[in-house]
C-alpha cells in the first residue's frame, strides 16, 4: 500500500557528459537560429543605404541625412502590374546628393516621365520586387528577364508608343525596318492596339519576269542579290549552284506575257539617238526627271548617291531586258500594277535617250561565269518545290505558287518569350537579347535546316532591329487601354474622279500624303489647296523646278498636257482645303501698304525673320529656312497668317518657332510678305 | 533555495484559481497524480503511469515525439505565413517574392515550413517502419496502426496540397501531373479530377481548394487523428517497449 502512495523511481540526475551534449546542441541551435535574423541585418539594400549616408555625411550634407528615410523603398503601379524596390539601393535617383557618380548613387538622366508613374522595370527589366544586387539584376533560377543592356533600353518605349517616336530613334529606326525590310511579309508583328505592321517594301511581281530579264540574271541575283546591287534589300538566302539554277528555269517558265508586252514599240534603231550630245542630253534628262530622288547609282568611289525608294540602277545595264526597259519607262503600271514608280509622260525620243543611258550602266564581269545548263521539267519542277518551301510567295507573286500562310514564327511577343522555349546556338549567352540579336545578324549559325536568309544589315541596323522587336513583350498587352499611344494608321484615302485617276497614274500618294495616306518624302497636301494660290500651282505643275530648285530631292517633271495641269489643279484647290481658312480668319482687304510697311518693321527688326529667310536677295543671308522672295505669288495670304500665329498647327514638327503673334501682328507681316511677288517670267 | 521554490509551488497549488483550474487538488499521492492526469484535458490523453524504459532511446528512437514536434513547428509556420499570402493568381506568387524580399526573415519562416514538411513525411515513415518491425501494431494495437496509417495519407496530402501554393511552374505542372493522375481512376476518374480542382484544368479554383484543404480541412484531420492516436497509446496499454530480451 505504502509502496502504492510513494512516487515512482525516479531517473537518475543526468550526468556532466549528458548536460555538455545537451549544452552544445542547444548553442548549435541557437546560432544557427540567429543567421536568419543576422542575413535580414547584413541586406544589400542597408548596405548600400548605410555607404549613401557616408558620403552623404562627408559631404556635409547635413540636410540629407536628416531628411534620408531608412528602409525598403518601392513604386507600386497596380495597373501596370510594377512592384519596384530599386530605389532602396538606388537612393540618389533624383541627384539630391551632387557629383554621386558611382552606383547605386547615380542620377537618373531626365526623361519624359515620372518614375513613380512608371516604375522602373517597364523599361529596363530586371526583377523590380528583389532587394539583392544578384536577383535584381541577373537571371537566377526563378526568374529569366535580366537588366536589359542599354542599347535595348529604347523597347521600353516601345510598349505603349506604337508609332514613330522623336525620342527613341534606335526604336523608330527598327520598326521602319522591320517594315522596309519585308520581315512583316513573313513574321506577323501586331501591336497591342490590334494594328499589324505592315510591309513597306514593294517586292515586284515575278509574273511576267522572263519579259524583265534573262535567267542568268535571275541566277547571279538569288545566289548573292548584294553582288548586283549592295543596297539591295533582297536577302541571301545561300542558295547552291543546282537550287539556284533549278529555281531561276522555274521562274522562267512560270512567266507569262504581261499587258505590257502587247504595247507596240519602235525599233531600237529608229528610236535611238547617239553620240556625245546624245550622252548629255540623257544625263540631264535623268537630272530632270529627279530620278536619283528614288534611284540610287554607286559612283566612282564606291558611295551610293540618290534615294533608296526604288531599285539602284548601278548595275541595270546587266539586268533588263532593252524592249522591256521602253515599254517599262513608257508606262511602269502596265507591268507592275502596283508599282510606286510614277507614270512619266515621256515622249519616244526621250524614252530611248533614256534607257540607252541606263542600259550602260553595267558591270561586264557581272555575268560573265554564268553557264547554266538548259532547264529540263525536273529542274522546273525542282525549282518549283524550292520557291514553294523558301517561301518565295510571301513577297514576290508568283504563278502557281500561293503565298504562304503562317509560314514563320509570330513575333507578336518574342519580346518575353521564355528562354525555355529559345534554342540557342552553341556557346552563345542565354539571354533573350543577344539571341533576337544573333538571330537577326545570321539566322543560319542556328542550324542549317533553317529557312530564314541572311539579310545584309550593319549591326546598328540589327540592334535597331532587336530594339523593335523586344517592344513586343506580353508586359504591354496587358497594360490598360488609355496608356497606349497608337501610331498613325494609313487611311485607305483614294482622290475621286478624273483627278484621281490621273494622281493615281501620277503615283502622287509614293511621296505626298493625303488625308493620312500616302509617303513622307513630300510635303502632305492635305490643306495644299488652301495653303498655294491657284495660278502659281498651274505653273508649279508645268514646271516644278521653280519651287527651291536647289534642293536635290524634288518633284520631278511629269511632262503633263494643258488639260491635265487644269484638271490636277482644279482638284487640289477645291478638295484640298482646310479648315478656317476663310475671309472670317483673315479679311485681305485690311492687307494694305500701311499695314505691309509695319510689317516689314517687324520682319527685319522686331523678329529678324532675315536670319533664317531671305526676302531680298540683295541683303539677305538667312538660308535655314526657304526664300521668301516670291511667297506673295505662291502661298495664299490666309494661309501666310495662321502659318504665321502657329507653325506647327499646320506642319507638324516644323522647324519655325511660334513667336506668339498678336493678330495684328501676323496681319501685317501677312501684308508684307503678300508684296514680295516673283518677276514676271522669271520664275524667282 | 530547491526547498523554498517547492513550498512556493505547494502554496500556488493550493491557491483557489488554481483548484478551481485543476481540479484534482493538491498531494503527491498517486491518486492525486493519477487524477491530475485524468482530470485535464489534454493531459488525459496520456497514460497515467509511463514505464521508464518507454523514455528511453531504443524503444522509439523518440520518432512519433520528433513527428509531432515538426507538426507543431508546421503549425507555427504556417500560421506566420499564412499573414503574408493570398490564395489568388494574381497575388500567389508574388507574395513568394515578398516572402523573399521584404517580410523579415521571410526566407527563414518559408525554408523551416518546407524543411520541417519535408522532415514530417521522412519521420512518418520512420515512425511506421519502426512501429513494423518491432511489431508494435499487433494486439491490441491494431486500431491505432490504422490511425496511424490514416495520419500517413493525411501528411502526404498536406504535402502535395502545399506543393501547389507557390503558384509557380513547379507547383502547376506537379499538380497538373498528380490531378491526371487521378483522372486515370477508372469510370470516375474525370470526375475525381474535376472534385479535386474545381474545374477541368489547375486554376484559381484549384488554388483556393487546395489552400482551404491545406490550410483548414487537412489539419483539424490530423489534429483529430493525432488525439485519437495518443489516446489510443494510453487506452492500448501505453507504449509498447519490448520486454528485455531474456536470453
Amino acid at each position: 500500500m505504502d509502496d502504492n502512495n510513494k512516487p515512482g523511481p525516479l531517473r537518475s540526475r543526468p550526468t556532466l557528459r549528458e548536460l555538455a551534449y545537451f549544452g552544445g546542441v542547444s548553442l548549435v541551435l541557437l546560432v544557427s537560429l540567429a543567421i536568419a535574423p543576422a542575413k535580414n541585418y547584413f541586406s544589400d539594400w542597408r548596405h548600400y543605404q548605410k555607404s549613401y549616408l557616408k558620403i552623404a555625411a562627408e559631404r556635409q550634407s547635413g540636410t540629407l541625412v536628416r531628411s534620408f528615410h531608412g528602409g525598403i523603398r518601392q513604386t507600386w503601379i497596380a495597373k501596370l502590374g510594377v512592384v519596384d524596390r530599386c530605389e532602396s539601393c538606388h537612393v540618389n535617383m533624383n541627384g539630391a546628393l551632387v557629383g554621386a557618380t558611382a552606383q547605386p548613387f547615380r542620377k537618373h538622366p531626365p526623361i519624359p516621365h515620372e518614375i513613380d508613374q512608371f516604375g522602373c522595370v517597364t523599361c529596363h527589366r530586371g526583377q523590380g520586387p528583389a532587394t539583392s544586387v544578384e536577383e535584381a539584376h541577373y537571371t537566377t533560377e526563378a526568374w529569366e528577364q535580366p537588366l536589359l543592356p542599354a542599347k535595348y533600353l529604347e523597347s521600353g518605349c516601345g510598349q505603349c508608343h506604337l508609332g514613330p517616336l522623336e525620342g527613341a530613334p534606335k526604336l523608330s529606326e527598327g520598326r521602319n525596318l522591320l517594315s522596309s525590310m519585308g520581315c512583316v511579309h513573313c513574321h506577323n508583328v501586331s501591336q497591342p492596339d490590334g494594328n499589324q505592321l505592315t510591309p513597306g517594301d514593294n517586292p515586284p511581281p515575278l509574273t511576267h519576269i522572263a519579259e524583265k530579264t534573262s535567267r542568268e540574271w535571275i541566277y547571279a541575283w538569288i545566289k548573292n542579290p548584294q553582288a548586283y546591287a549592295a543596297s539591295a534589300s533582297m536577302p541571301n538566302f545561300l542558295l547552291n549552284d543546282q537550287d539556284a539554277a533549278d529555281i531561276s528555269a522555274f521562274l522562267m517558265a512560270q512567266s507569262t506575257p504581261s499587258a505590257a508586252s502587247k504595247v507596240k514599240i519602235k525599233p531600237v534603231a529608229a528610236a535611238s539617238p547617239s553620240g556625245a550630245d546624245a550622252a548629255t542630253e540623257a544625263t540631264t534628262l535623268y537630272g530632270a526627271s529627279f530620278c536619283s530622288s528614288c534611284h540610287a547609282v554607286q559612283n566612282e568611289a564606291g558611295n551610293l548617291v540618290g534615294g533608296n525608294f526604288g531599285p539602284e540602277l548601278t548595275r541595270v545595264g546587266n539586268k533588263v531586258n532593252p524592249d522591256w526597259l521602253r515599254r517599262w519607262l513608257n508606262n511602269p503600271a502596265a507591268y507592275h500594277p502596283d508599282t510606286r514608280m510614277p507614270h512619266y509622260r515621256m515622249d519616244d525620243k526621250q524614252v530611248a535617250l533614256l534607257s540607252t543611258f541606263l542600259l550602260a550602266k553595267k558591270d561586264n564581269d557581272l555575268l560573265a561565269n554564268v553557264h547554266l545548263s538548259p532547264s529540263t521539267a525536273d529542274s522546273v519542277a525542282h525549282g518549283k518545290k524550292l520557291v514553294t518551301e523558301a517561301g518565295c510567295a510571301a513577297c514576290h507573286q508568283i504563278n502557281g505558287v500561293n503565298p504562304p500562310q503562317n509560314f514563320a514564327p509570330d513575333l507578336t511577343r518574342v519580346g518575353s518569350r521564355a528562354l525555355a522555349q529559345v534554342v540557342f546556338a552553341p556557346g552563345m549567352k542565354h539571354n533573350l537579347p543577344d539571341y533576337i540579336a544573333a538571330k537577326i545578324h545570321d539566322p543560319r549559325s542556328f542550324g542549317p535546316g533553317l529557312k530564314m536568309p541572311k539579310f545584309t544589315l550593319t549591326d546598328s541596323q540589327t540592334d535597331a532591329l532587336a530594339t523593335a522587336l523586344l517592344a513586343q513583350t506580353d508586359r504591354a498587352a496587358t497594360y490598360p487601354k488609355e496608356l497606349i499611344i497608337s501610331g498613325a494608321r494609313p487611311s485607305n484615302y483614294h482622290p475621286g474622279g478624273d483627278a484621281g485617276k490621273l494622281m493615281d497614274d501620277l503615283r502622287c500618294l509614293s511621296c505626298h500624303a493625303i488625308n493620312g495616306n500616302g509617303g513622307d518624302m513630300a510635303p502632305d497636301l492635305t490643306w495644299e489647296g488652301s495653303a498655294v494660290q491657284r495660278a502659281w500651282l498651274e505653273e508649279f505643275l508645268k514646271n516644278p523646278n521653280t519651287l527651291r530648285p536647289a534642293l536635290i530631292r524634288r518633284m520631278p517633271k511629269f511632262n503633263l498636257n494643258p488639260r491635265e495641269i487644269k484638271t490636277l489643279a482644279d482638284y487640289i484647290s477645291v478638295a484640298y482645303q482646310g479648315p478656317g481658312f476663310d475671309s472670317q480668319t483673315l479679311d485681305t482687304h485690311s492687307l494694305n501698304a500701311d499695314s505691309a510697311a509695319r510689317g516689314k518693321q517687324l520682319f527685319y527688326s522686331k523678329y529678324g525673320c532675315q536670319s533664317c529667310h531671305i526676302a531680298d536677295y540683295k541683303n539677305d543671308k538667312g538660308y535655314v529656312g526657304p526664300a521668301l522672295t516670291s511667297v506673295g505669288t505662291r502661298l495664299t495670304p490666309v494661309w501666310t497668317y495662321k502659318w504665321l500665329k502657329d507653325p506647327n498647327a499646320l506642319r507638324a514638327g516644323t522647324l519655325m518657332p511660334n513667336f506668339g503673334l498678336k493678330d495684328e501682328e501676323a496681319r501685317d507681316l501677312t501684308a508684307f510678305l503678300m508684296t514680295l511677288k516673283a518677276k514676271q517670267g522669271g520664275g524667282k | 533555495m530547491a526547498t523554498t521554490i517547492k513550498s512556493e509551488f505547494e502554496r500556488i497549488r493550493n491557491t483557489e484559481v488554481w483548484r478551481t483550474i485543476f481540479r484534482s487538488g493538491s498531494g503527491s499521492s498517486n491518486l492525486h497524480r493519477s487524477q491530475a492526469v485524468q482530470q485535464n484535458i489534454f493531459l488525459h490523453l496520456f497514460s497515467v503511469k509511463v514505464r521508464s524504459r518507454a523514455l528511453e532511446f531504443s524503444p522509439t528512437w523518440y520518432l512519433g515525439a520528433l513527428t509531432l514536434s515538426t507538426f507543431f513547428i508546421l503549425i507555427a509556420t504556417g500560421i506566420l505565413l499564412m499573414f503574408y499570402y493570398h490564395p489568388s493568381v494574381p497575388q500567389a506568387y508574388a507574395d513568394m517574392k515578398d516572402l523573399q524580399f521584404v517580410v523579415a526573415s521571410g526566407v527563414f519562416l518559408r525554408n523551416l515550413h518546407r524543411w520541417s514538411a519535408h522532415a514530417m513525411v521522412f519521420l512518418v515513415f520512420a515512425h511506421m517502419f519502426k512501429v513494423f518491425y518491432r511489431g508494435a501494431y499487433r494486439p491490441p494495437r491494431q486500431f491505432n496502426w490504422v490511425i496511424g496509417v490514416f495520419l500517413l495519407l493525411i501528411t502526404l496530402l498536406l504535402s502535395y496540397t502545399g506543393y501547389l501554393l507557390p503558384w509557380d511552374q513547379l507547383a502547376f505542372w506537379a499538380v497538373t501531373v498528380g490531378s491526371n493522375i487521378a483522372k486515370a481512376v477508372p469510370l470516375m476518374g474525370k470526375q475525381i479530377r474535376f472534385l479535386m480542382l474545381g474545374g477541368n484544368e489547375v486554376n484559381a479554383n484549384a488554388l483556393l481548394r487546395f489552400y482551404v484543404l491545406h490550410c483548414v480541412i487537412l489539419p483539424l484531420a490530423a489534429i483529430l487523428l493525432v488525439g485519437v492516436h495518443f489516446w489510443r497509446i494510453r487506452k492500448d496499454g501505453g507504449l509498447y517497449v519490448p520486454e528485455k530480451k531474456q536470453l
